[in-house]
């Protein structure tokens, strides 16, 4: 209790007595008015312990400001009405999806829903595709604990998804020469120390001759060549198929509106498709996690939304950058902030790809890109690599990020709710540690749901999920012999990524593809490129009509509201009423 | 006496032309070529365009058909032969420059195909 | 493995004339066209005001086109339709390219290239248009192929970003359709298409054309709900203060079309930075011997009648080089034509026989709009070899002029540089 009459000391210094600070069981509540997001975050920080268990829950209201409604789908039917899943998952991003796939491994029902049109849509889809080695995370947080775990287990569960994936290792250079002893004896605590077997100080000859790309001003770095790259939303996407072959249950457009508890239980889960009565619940709501722990009577943290803007360059300039980038001055602002200030690197699709920057923002679904983001973004990665040039965009995306305040992973059961297992907090290296706090979520549940019933291994679980062929990749030999298989192989629909109708068919009849266009572009690509669907959007647009049997005005871009042609141009008069 | 400046649409070059009127008589300068002067003589007396537009087809693969009037009409009837033309429906293989509606508006002008997208496939 | 002389890739108005070109002078040719037609993007520019150069006719761009297609036809030349290059290279005798299609995979042995691979728009993202990413945002081009070949309307009421001719030729084809164009923002102080078509497509139906303004936002999550524009200052940054809303339903964006030169890149075909098509010499032969470039893949155009003869120049030296079957070299006489002071580009960029007898077409846009104005031609020593003037230049309106530079009494690599200079008064 003296910490708390410190913090509420602190708190009003700093705040002139607006906020008010209690502490719970296990939380740190703050209420109170403020008149600016920034000054909610700052209070917010303030009150953050030493204990990791400790969350700070933001109950701050903001002077004059309504409360930020959240974009639900308009979809409203009673698909899912009196489901009783073993394992109710709700969020299709990458951690929803990796543990749905662990899940699957065992015989269970299991329903996952998202209230996005696709999987992967926000920020498991919005995210550069690093795959991290956790260079810059102390002992003792989950994050730590999971990046290091995950990393190791990419190369299998790739091949095994048949997701692209590279280990271009990672080069953190520095450009002061008399932080080497110090940035030398970090190398050193890390890799000893914190696990992280791959790290290696190299020297300015060294990265002359290894990574040519790097400015001048490099001196020396430190280098892991654990680091990787992989498509975020196309590993998401093949969790989500292989749990769906296994037995899993996926519904898209679902939105959890409402839970009913009883005893600490959640018994009722109320979404737009129906009313669902799950064993156990695991929130995996991303942005909203805090939101859906909220549902259930059992929010002991806050998540705080943080922007990030990447910048994805031409395949032209591919040949630009071979690793994971970065050239750090070291200043107090860096120690202080909470990203490495992203970095430049290449896509597995052979891209170059910048970013991302970190803004912290008051609404958790501001998916706008900024001028200042591209701005700053280039003006941090040309000091990196030289040779990045503005003129080589063909396009940026925000994605925000789902920090708490303790800016560690939530992964527990429920505090106040016994059926409830968070994943809450979960930022970078999120996509890098899913797949091994997915084993231990699914473990955890399998174990929790044995106390009431026999839960065993499915025999015939298959981890394998096959891709869709990239004709593109093959040999004149191999793509030959696929034409002569299915002659829609043969017919180029997306110029710039070179990619056939019979791809975009393959698509469209996978496990789990919604019959959209953004869909279609992020399982198979067309319209990634420099065009941007320019030329083959109408063509798109006519597959996926023709594959649904559907007028052309009914196909979207993703939502179901976002429509692309309002129907023919002709049969009506428009100008009868003049 | 009333001057004012024209642009003349016949060709890219586009003359920027002097136009004064004075009674029934049309000056113009500022041309490059007679067609300009018609030009002026007919956008202070009857301005006339060309339209472009499409038609609908009955046949699946075709949605539209490309067509034009054949000769130009009044400016200010562009938007009822707009009408007519987004009346039809052509449902027989017709070949480009074939009359799609003839004398359309009573201007005795014809809506005509511009292309050969239906065009019967020969023998 | 198929064998030929000149390979055509692209079956818009500049490969069916290079095509037709190639053929009339004793070439055995192919076409490669990656869709299902021939006729490039003319099939779906179903306005007027083709071919006045060229038959002194105001057609229509399938009208154009299909004149093209039936000589092609006429002449019997070998066409392959749905069918896409992924490589090309260069060989010892000339040239392979693969090519892919519902039959298969082919490789096709040439003893030239004539590349007519056309243009594409630039995107919302390539002109810094920030805000949201909902549908409705559409380049003109994209959303003429909606209308004009699938008779699907993109838009009920919307904002029009750019003064490019394709821009101003859907305001109006909007217009008739019956969608509602608010106006039209264009970011340079003068507009970008031709002054025929400011009047034609915006004048005559109302349409406000800003000059000086950009849009700086998109709203909406789902379908566009509206967009921000602000006026700009000399720099073309938004001026703050003045940012509107627009309440609209489609973006449609005309801000520039882009050579497109993969292949060429392919066979390491070096380009102009200033038009983004590759470096040629009189007969449109590029730096690399025996590959021709012609149609708005060399350079931008605004007169389709231009697209073909630079067609069949290309056509006709492609047919010749694989006759001689020995490359004349890269401009191996060395004489360069590059655009200085006031040129924005010049086509060609060498000279490879300045004495041989005939003409060559030469093709500039002046940079900046000028009134009375010189165009001229100087040698290393600044002295001028040719002079012509113009009453006006206009950056949007593409100049031609044949030039006999036998006449000029050059010596062999000289380095010539065009500009534009204002007569005052």
């Amino acid at each position: 209790m003296r910490s708390g009459k410190r913090l509420q000391k602190k708190l009003d210094k700093a705040f002139d007595g607006a906020v008010h600070a209690a502490y719970e069981d296990g939380l740190i509540r703050l209420t109170g008015t403020l008149s600016s997001w920034d000054q909610i975050l700052k209070a917010c920080r303030m009150a953050v312990s030493g204990d990791r268990t400790v969350h700070v829950v933001n109950d701050i209201l903001l002077d004059g400001a309504e409360p930020l409604p959240v974009r639900v789908p308009s979809l409203s039917d009673k698909a899912l009405d009196g489901e009783t899943p073993d394992v109710l998952i709700i969020g299709g991003g990458i951690s929803g999806c990796a543990i749905a796939r662990e899940l699957s491994r065992y015989d269970l029902s299991i329903l996952l829903v998202d209230k996005e049109a696709d999987f992967a849509l926000q920020a498991s889809g919005r995210n550069d595709g690093e795959v991290h080695v956790g260079v810059d995370l102390s002992k003792g947080s989950l994050k730590q604990k999971y990046v290091l775990l995950g990393n190791r287990m990419y190369g299998a569960l790739c091949k095994e998804l048949d997701v692209p994936f590279r280990r271009t290792g990672q080069v953190a250079a520095f450009t002061q020469v008399p932080l080497a002893p110090v940035i030398f004896l970090y190398v050193q605590w890390r890799r000893f120390h914190d696990g992280c077997t791959d790290a290696r100080f190299r020297g300015k000859k060294w990265l002359e001759q290894n990574v040519p790309e790097l400015d001048a001003s490099a001196r020396f770095a430190m280098v892991n060549e654990l680091a990787g790259i992989v498509s975020p939303y196309e590993l998401t996407i093949a969790m989500a198929e292989n749990a769906a072959q296994n037995g899993a249950k996926l519904s898209l457009n679902t939105y959890v509106s409402g839970m009913k508890t009883e005893d600490g239980r959640i018994t009722e889960v109320y979404t737009n498709r129906g009313t669902v009565r799950p064993d156990i619940v695991i929130n995996a709501a991303g942005v909203f996690a805090d939101d859906v722990a909220e549902l259930a009577g059992d929010r002991f943290y806050s998540i705080h939304p943080r922007r990030g803007t990447d910048i994805l360059q031409d395949v032209k300039s591919g040949h630009i950058v071979n690793k994971i980038d970065s050239i750090m001055t070291v200043n107090k602002a860096m120690l202080t902030s909470h990203t490495k200030g992203g970095g430049i690197m290449p896509t597995v699709h052979g891209n170059v790809l910048l970013g991302p920057d970190a803004v912290e923002c008051r609404e958790k679904e501001d998916y706008a890109t900024y001028p200042e983001s591209i701005r700053n973004v280039y003006e941090k990665q040309k000091r990196t690599v030289p040779k990045a040039d503005p003129r080589d965009i063909i396009t940026y995306f925000t994605g925000v990020r789902a920090p708490t305040f303790e800016e560690d992973f939530v992964l527990e059961w429920g505090r106040k709710c016994r059926n409830l297992y968070h994943v809450g907090g979960i930022q970078s290296p999120g996509l890098t540690s899913a797949p091994a706090f997915a084993a231990d979520v699914a473990a955890a549940v399998a174990e929790r749901l044995s106390e009431t019933k026999p839960v065993v291994k499915k025999p015939d679980f298959d981890p394998y999920r096959r891709g869709i062929p990239h004709l593109r990749d093959m040999t004149p030999e191999e793509r030959a012999a696929k034409i002569a298989e299915n002659p829609d192989y043969g017919v180029i629909i997306c110029r710039c990524e070179e990619i056939s109708k019979g791809e975009i068919l393959d698509a469209l009849n996978s496990p789990y593809c919604p019959p959209t266009v953004d869909a279609v572009k992020k399982r198979v690509r067309p319209g990634m490129g420099r065009c941007q669907g320019g030329f083959c959007s109408p063509l798109v647009i006519q597959i996926i009509a023709e594959h649904e049997g559907i007028p052309l005005s009914d196909v979207r871009k993703s939502s179901a509201e976002s429509v692309l042609l309002y129907g023919p141009s002709k049969g009506g008069a428009p100008h009868d009423e003049d | 006496m009333n001057t004012q400046t024209l642009v003349c649409i016949n060709c890219p070059r586009g003359c920027t032309m002097q136009v004064t009127q004075d009674g029934d008589t049309i000056a113009v300068t500022g041309n490059f070529c007679p067609r300009g002067e018609q030009f002026a003589h007919d956008e202070l007396t009857c301005p006339k365009r060309t339209i472009c537009s499409t038609v609908q087809t009955a046949f699946p693969d075709t949605p539209v058909l490309p067509c034009r009037v054949s000769a130009e009409i009044p400016k200010d009837k562009i938007f009822d032969v707009m009408n007519e033309i987004n009346r039809i429906k052509v449902d027989r293989r017709i070949a480009r420059g074939d009359t799609i509606l003839a004398n359309v508006c009573g201007l005795g002008v014809d809506i005509i195909a511009t292309s050969d997208l239906l065009k019967p496939a020969k023998e | 493995m198929t064998k030929t002389d000149v390979l055509v890739i692209g079956g818009g108005p500049a490969g069916l004339a290079a095509a037709i070109a190639a053929n009339d002078a004793g070439a055995d040719v192919l076409l490669i066209e990656r869709e299902a037609r021939l006729g490039g993007i003319l099939k779906q520019c179903i306005h007027d005001g083709f071919g006045m150069v060229r038959f002194g006719e105001k057609l229509s761009g399938p009208e154009y086109a299909e004149r093209f297609m039936d000589d092609f036809a006429a002449r019997g030349i070998a066409a392959r339709l749905l069918t896409f290059v992924t490589e090309l290279k260069e060989t010892p005798d000339g040239f392979t390219a693969t090519v892919v299609s519902r039959d298969g995979v082919d490789t096709i042995k040439t003893k030239s290239i004539v590349l007519a691979t056309g243009c594409r728009e630039r995107t919302a993202k390539q002109v810094s248009i920030h805000g949201t990413r909902p549908a409705g945002v559409f380049t003109a081009g994209t959303a003429q192929h909606f209308i004009n070949l699938l008779g699907q309307m993109p838009a009920k009421r919307c904002v029009i970003l750019g003064s490019g001719d394709i821009g101003l030729i859907m305001a109006r084809r909007l217009t008739l359709e019956g969608a509602e164009v608010l106006g039209v923002y264009e970011v340079k102080p003068t507009p970008s298409g031709l002054t025929r078509n400011i009047h034609q497509c915006l004048h005559d139906y109302d349409i406000p054309l800003h000059l000086s303004h950009t849009v700086t936002r998109v709203f909406g999550h789902d379908r566009l709900t509206g967009v921000e524009v602000a006026e700009v200052d000399g720099r073309m940054q938004p001026i703050p203060g003045t940012e509107q809303r627009l309440d609209c339903d489609a973006l449609i964006l005309s801000v520039g079309l882009i050579p497109e030169n993969e292949l060429a890149e392919r066979l390491h075909v070096p380009l102009d930075p200033k038009t983004k098509g590759p470096l040629c010499n009189e007969d449109l032969m590029t730096d690399v011997p025996g590959v021709f470039s012609c149609g708005n893949a060399l350079h931008v155009n605004d007169l389709v009648d231009y697209v073909s003869e630079s067609g069949e120049t290309a056509g006709r030296g492609a047919a010749a080089y694989a006759k001689a079957s020995a490359g004349k070299g890269p401009g191996a006489a060395g004489t360069t034509l590059s655009a200085g002071d006031g040129v924005l580009y010049i086509v060609p960029q060498r000279i490879h026989d300045t004495a041989k007898a005939g003409k060559t077409t030469v093709y500039f846009r002046s940079r900046d709009a000028v009134e009375k104005s010189k165009f001229l031609i100087k040698d290393s020593t600044g002295t001028v070899v040719f002079e012509k003037i113009y009453p006006f230049l206009r950056p949007p309106e593409m100049e031609r002029l044949e030039l006999d530079f036998s006449g000029l009494g050059l010596s062999a690599g000289t380095a010539l540089t065009a500009v534009i200079e204002e007569v005052s008064g």
